[in-house]
């Protein structure tokens, strides 16, 4: 019955307070919060894609030969819905909690724990939003400029496929950020977990595996379905299987994550 | 008597197999402080994050103005104001940002937040930091923002978890101002308190907590009367049957024999202090009314720790 609670907590006034709490902070901060981390996947495609990619022939994908450079645009779509909501929940979660002692000061109200977690995830969820939207207007740039060949009106959805798959990266996060002892631990999630994850998700080079045993496990990643959902759509207009792999694997991956949030964070935060 | 808008009965509370609170009763009504006080460990806090809601009990009930906090827990925290102890404040915001979004925490929602919020800036002179971001504010500024932010959405219940630990004198006096206010206004408040001095000039009752148990409670003179007797005797370090004297009244049932500083400090009826007076007529001391520090160190001293 509580894990119902936790689960539904999404629709709660409470879940909306707090996701609204870190809206207006980051429109004080705007230049700050967004220029600097969307830089990041912008150079990532300029060194990677154009760069690198001149030394790379094409790539046969769903049977159409596409340039390393648009092979690698969707993949940084998919690197940048991933990073930005989960380094947010990491990171910038972490702060609130153990610093600045924010989410003390929300629990001391109405707005319960279930709805704090909720608030950071919908939060990195959007802000993976955000970031998608900038990574996406310089892909179309690089469309007309001819670098890449996407399906521009695609690039529209980007931002709505990465809210859906930016929940379950964030709900994940929060669990290292209820257990890690300090700031310094997060080299653990980032290092061992989130920059493997992002690099072996078909975001920068194609994996085939050759067991079942990985072509399943890659089934129920998200970054994968993100990044092969983001590419079918771009490349053909169709994301093919990936939609429903993105909508399956992101609550595969969501409400476990949720439910263990929930639970780890109010053994750290609460006490109890 | 009014009823009480606060009331708990039986609250337990357990950590592995450690009892932190055991048992404990209390109530506040409108208009009036109720001071939880004891010695580090006693379980103040805890009972205070049972009492608003931030870790369940493992027994007990609480009400609030007569309905049971786990039935209408919504409702309730709506009624109650908090100011934990560490400083929540949101840095991002400004002073009267902070106000505003602590409102927006709670449903129904502020009838009339604009003029609350600067009604409150007034009451707690935070006008001139309005705009300015919190880091500006001093500690006691710092603490009347905390106290401000809780009780902007009109509570009837506001909790104060030490609410003047850190500050200066000064800030102190200025802040036991601000509670006499609200108390005035028709708040009830419910205080922790490591300061003596503070618990027994604010509360108009006392909860004195002792491993989890309550040991004494009432009015302030009350409760030093039950717990300490009438008198405290303090017999300096140079007197020279300063050791005698302890042994004496050692011997007569004197439990809370204490050493501060070399000087003696023993709790003592008035039969006592006449029987006393008769044993060691050439000896020195000094008599005065126990107050909450002896209280304070006679609970420490039961609980096994040096004073």
């Amino acid at each position: 019955m509580s894990g119902l609670r936790s689960l539904t907590a999404v629709a709660d006034w409470r879940s909306w307070a707090v996701f609204r709490r870190n809206a207006l902070v980051f429109l004080r901060n705007w230049r700050t919060a967004v220029i600097p981390p969307a830089m990041e996947p912008v150079i990532f495609f300029v060194a990677f894609g154009i760069g690198f990619g001149g030394y790379i022939e094409d790539i046969a994908y769903r049977g159409v030969e596409i340039n390393y450079a648009t092979y690698v645009a969707a993949g940084l779509i998919a690197y940048t819905g991933f990073g930005t909501p989960y380094y947010e929940a990491l990171y910038s979660a972490y702060v609130r909690m153990f610093y600045q002692k924010t989410w003390d000061g929300l629990l001391a109200t109405q707005v319960e724990l279930p709805s704090v977690v909720w608030g950071e995830i919908l939060w990195g969820a959007v802000r993976g939003m955000v970031n998608i939207s900038i990574v996406s207007s310089v892909v179309a740039v690089f469309d007309v400029l001819g670098v890449v060949d996407v399906k521009v009106q695609f690039l529209l959805v980007m931002p709505l496929l990465g809210f859906v798959a930016g929940c379950a990266f964030a709900s994940f996060a929060l669990i290292f950020t209820a257990i890690v002892p300090a700031i310094d631990h997060m080299n653990y999630p980032v290092f061992l977990i989130g920059w493997p994850l992002s690099l072996v998700s078909n975001t920068f080079f194609p994996i085939e595996p050759k067991s079942e045993a990985l072509w399943a496990l890659m089934q129920v990643n998200p970054v994968y379905q993100l990044a092969e959902c983001a590419r079918g759509l771009l490349v053909l207009g169709n994301p093919g299987s990936h939609l429903v792999g993105l909508l399956g694997s992101t609550l595969i991956f969501l409400v476990p994550c949720t439910l263990l949030s929930v639970r780890l964070t109010r053994r750290r935060v609460l006490g109890d | 008597m009014t009823t009480a808008i606060l009331e708990a009965r039986g609250l337990t509370k357990k950590y592995g197999n450690r009892v932190v609170v055991d048992r404990l009763d209390l109530s506040c009504r409108r208009g009036t402080v109720l001071g939880l006080l004891g010695p580090n460990g006693a379980g103040k806090t805890t009972t205070l994050r049972m009492l608003y809601g931030f870790v369940p009990p493992d027994d007990g009930s609480i009400y609030y103005a007569g309905k049971r906090f786990s039935e209408c827990r919504a409702e309730a925290k709506r009624s109650i104001g908090v100011s934990t102890q560490d400083d929540s404040l949101d840095y991002d915001f400004t002073v009267a940002q902070n106000l505003f979004i602590y409102a927006s925490y709670f449903r129904p929602r502020v009838d009339d937040l604009e003029r609350r919020v600067a009604e409150l800036l007034d009451q707690f002179e935070l006008a001139p930091y309005a705009n300015a971001s919190p880091h500006v504010l001093s500690g006691g500024f710092i603490r009347r923002l905390l106290i401000a932010r809780s009780i902007v959405h009109r509570p009837s219940v506001l909790f104060l978890d030490e609410p003047t630990t850190g500050l200066d004198p000064s800030a102190r006096l200025d802040v036991w101002e601000l509670i006499d206010a609200l108390r005035a206004e028709g708040l009830a408040v419910v205080l922790t308190t490591h300061y003596m001095d503070e618990a027994e000039r604010l509360s108009d009752e006392l909860l004195v907590i002792h491993e989890g148990r309550n040991v004494a409670h009432g009015e302030p003179h009350h409760v030093i009367d039950s717990v300490l007797g009438d008198h405290v005797i303090i017999v300096p370090r140079s007197e020279p049957a300063r050791e005698e004297i302890a042994a004496w009244l050692h011997a007569r049932g004197a439990e809370q024999v204490a050493t501060v500083l070399g000087e003696l400090r023993v709790p003592v009826s008035k039969e006592d202090l006449a029987a006393l007076t008769a044993r060691f007529t050439e000896a020195t001391w000094q008599v005065r009314p126990p107050n909450l520090d002896d209280l304070f160190i006679a609970l420490a001293r039961r609980n096994g720790r040096s004073v």
